[in-house]
């Protein structure tokens, strides 16, 4: 059963603020060395997916650098492979107004795919570490013309894009959009499966109906007209929904926890992500780091605790860090004091500086900017 | 055929068993032992070429080569995967009329000369893959060719009471070498090979073939090629360089490498975004330092787990130390964990080890006389049990 992946690189990327002004939500930096879509990419290339596109409307320069040639992820292939499926049209820029209107792009991609049975389409941004091979099989065993792949969600009362209420035998009630998740209700994880076929009817319904939303316009309201079967794949692993801000920082925080890591990390389930070449981190005489996590390349002289720190940063003598993320090339002073900021790339914090913010409000610096 | 012309290829001699590395090089040959926390030794030339604007590399393998062949693959990773030229592995094959393995350096070149016709080279740089160090091979070729030189090698200066452990080359004024000494007892210079050639390919191969003719000769670049072309009155030059350099051929002189980049300020130092070294990555990812960790003065690569004590030492990619465990003035290889309470002092472990809780590996020269003490080792993929000890100096 071959499968076909696609990736929404650009959903979501107003909900990101700041982080997102000049890039993907697909490339955002995660974790200290990788982007959000290494983690889908490497989900789907774990599980035998090789056909993989990536839709992408605008900022994507970004996303281009960092998959180049897809040879990290092993998708440079003669055969299949990645694709960027960048817009056609001359129309509007901005994001699509939802994953209908940016399957429209990929058609022909989809429908030339003949060889594929299944689709699997995502989102870039609900990390987990997640093996498909059982769930496309589970799918076609099922009969069911879409599987969604959801877990027990975030806490009670946090929104969802998508909840699915069930009654106590665990069937499917009710699917609410942007909504906060009741007790026993699950939460989708921007994961779906269905065969290509359904794929290519419900984009051709969509275009000839001025439908955008996936979830609302097609999965709810088909559901719910009592056309759409669907079967629930639950996954138990971890799982990161980086859809605002807020949950950017909390979901980088717990990356702390031995337990997060380990359900993310697995070593026969790799991560893939570009390859800087920078030396292994120095800790020097002076340093200090307590709970962190850190990327090669940097240099630490001064006091970093509770924090995730990217690649090729420098933290100077007597600078103390907390419960902050410093993103790839960033250089931080002598004597700076940083709580609960968000430093993107290559930023310069002049020596001395003192930021603090909230863990609910983190400070965010932007790319290139100097403090 | 296309044309594959190329002004200068390297050949990199990467087939020796380096036995002073002792379990280290045990399954495999020398260039893949690992250095500095996330790089092989094999590395270092392999970046300088690349570095330099070579693009096609021919490796000479040999001893174990099992190891290197998968770790050198395609050359992706030092940018090696060309369509005219690249890196290749070049081993012993058979061939119509006789067939033996690599006799010496000079043989194994020799043995290649077909591989090198191909790309009809004017000059070949002969490389060597168990030395660190940061070159650009540009200028020595820019030297080479503008002393019109049959043959030139590249020398560092070391001190005159080492000297006889090298070989070494009596220049005149112009850097022209009109006598090569290995290991003598009384240098006259301390202008030391690096074991780093540029030779005219014309005349190289002439002697390549009049030194496969000689059955009396080692086939060896330092006792015979070089010897033989300073006789019969060629051009040869010393090149000086100027940086670190060391040969990492025995225990004590790969773990001082290592703690060279340690030093303040580092002798070697490999943060240098406009000269890197590459290597071949996997995917791990960042290293963790717990709340109990404490790490001073040392280097540690991606996906490590840190909870105990890592000082003046480098830990490689994918290691764990847990809580309590005292790393010190060490060097610890990739995907090796270090339990709890354990404690290594000047120690090389190597890949794969799991050292169990209590264990202790080598020690602090200051409690021990100078003749009962050294760098402890433990080769790939052993295992330590709790509470063993292992004295210094020890190799398991």
């Amino acid at each position: 059963m071959k499968t076909l992946g696609i990736v929404f690189s650009n959903i979501y990327d107003d909900a990101l603020g700041e982080l997102t002004a000049m890039r993907t939500v697909a490339s955002l930096p995660f974790a200290g060395r990788y982007r959000q879509v290494d983690f889908i990419l490497s989900n789907m290339v774990n599980s035998g997916i090789i056909d993989i596109g990536i839709i992408t409307k605008y900022n994507y320069k970004s996303l281009m650098d960092h998959l180049r040639t897809s040879q990290e992820w092993d998708l440079n292939r003669k055969n299949g492979g990645l694709l960027i499926i960048p817009p056609f049209s001359s129309g509007s820029t901005g994001v699509y107004k939802g994953k209908l209107e940016a399957l429209l792009v990929a058609k022909s991609y989809i429908q030339e795919k003949t060889d594929c049975d299944y689709v699997i389409i995502s989102d870039s941004t609900v990390l987990c570490n997640i093996d498909f091979r059982a769930i496309v099989e589970e799918h076609v065993e099922s009969g069911c013309n879409l599987t969604l792949i959801a877990d027990q969600g975030d806490s009670v009362d946090e929104k969802h894009s998508l909840v699915l209420c069930q009654d106590e035998k665990g069937t499917v009630t009710e699917l609410l959009i942007n909504h906060p998740r009741q007790e026993n209700a699950l939460a989708g994880m921007g994961m779906f499966v269905l065969s290509r076929d359904k794929l290519n009817e419900i984009i051709q319904d969509a275009n000839a109906r001025g439908y955008y939303h996936f979830e609302r316009d097609f999965v709810q309201k088909q559901f719910h007209e009592g056309i759409l079967s669907l079967h629930v794949h639950r996954f138990d692993g971890v799982v990161l929904r980086n859809n605002t801000i807020h949950a950017y920082y909390q979901n980088t925080m717990r990356l702390l926890e031995e337990e997060v890591r380990k359900g993310l990390f697995l070593t026969n389930a790799p991560i893939y992500t570009k390859v800087r070449d920078e030396v292994p981190t120095y800790y020097g005489l002076e340093s200090k780091v307590e709970n962190c996590l850190l990327a090669d390349g940097c240099v630490v002289d001064g006091n970093v605790i509770n924090s995730v720190i990217f690649r090729n940063v420098q933290i100077q003598e007597n600078t103390f860090v907390l419960d902050s993320i410093v993103m790839q090339g960033t250089v931080i002073g002598e004597g700076a004091h940083l709580e609960c900021v968000i430093l993107d790339k290559n930023v310069r914090v002049s020596p001395g500086a003192v930021l603090i913010g909230t863990p609910l409000h983190p400070v965010i610096i932007k790319k290139g900017e100097t403090v | 055929m296309t044309n594959m012309k190329k002004e200068c290829i390297a050949m990199l001699l990467a087939g020796g068993q380096g036995s002073r590395l002792m379990v280290l090089t045990e399954n495999m040959a020398k260039p893949a032992v690992p250095f500095g926390g996330k790089y092989r030794i094999i590395d270092f030339p392999l970046s300088n070429c690349v570095n330099s604007g070579i693009d096609t590399v021919g490796i000479l393998t040999q001893y174990q080569p099992l190891e290197l062949n998968e770790y050198v693959g395609n050359g992706q990773p030092w940018d090696l995967n060309r369509n005219l030229g690249g890196v290749h592995i070049l081993p012993p094959y058979l061939k119509s009329r006789d067939s033996q393995w690599y006799k010496g350096t000079a043989n194994a070149i020799y043995q290649n000369i077909h591989f090198i016709e191909r790309y009809n080279p004017e000059h070949v740089l002969i490389l060597s893959g168990d030395h660190i160090y940061k070159m650009d091979y540009r200028k020595m070729l820019h030297f080479h060719k503008s002393n019109d030189a049959d043959c030139t090698i590249a020398v560092i200066q070391v001190p005159l009471e080492e000297a006889s452990r090298f070989g070494i080359m009596n220049t005149r004024d112009d850097h022209s070498i009109y006598q090569f000494e290995e290991k003598p007892l009384h240098p006259k210079s301390n202008k030391a090979s690096m074991g780093v050639y540029i030779f005219k390919w014309p005349c190289l191969k002439e002697y390549l073939i009049a030194d496969y003719n000689n059955p009396q000769s080692d086939n060896d670049f330092g006792k015979n090629i070089i010897p033989t072309m300073l006789e019969d009155g060629h051009k040869l030059f010393a090149y000086s360089f100027e940086g670190y350099w060391k040969d990492v051929g025995t225990i004590n002189s790969l773990w001082e490498a290592n703690m060279d980049m340690l030093s303040d300020p580092p002798k070697l130092n490999l943060r240098d975004s406009q000269f890197r070294i590459y290597s071949r990555n996997y995917a791990m990812p960042s290293s963790f330092i717990s709340e109990t960790a404490a790490t001073d003065n040392c280097f540690i690569a991606e996906g490590c787990e840190v909870k105990g004590i890592v000082v003046n030492s480098i830990l490689s990619t994918g290691c764990t130390v847990e809580e309590n465990a005292v790393v010190e003035n060490s060097v610890i290889m990739p995907n090796t964990v270090i339990g709890r309470n354990a404690i290594i002092k000047y120690a090389i472990i190597g890949e794969e080890c799991h050292i169990f809780p209590n264990a202790k590996v080598g020690d602090d020269p200051k409690f021990y006389e100078a003749s009962e003490w050294g760098i402890s080792v433990v080769g790939k993929g052993k295992t330590i049990q709790q509470n063993a000890l292992i004295e210094p100096g020890k190799i398991i």
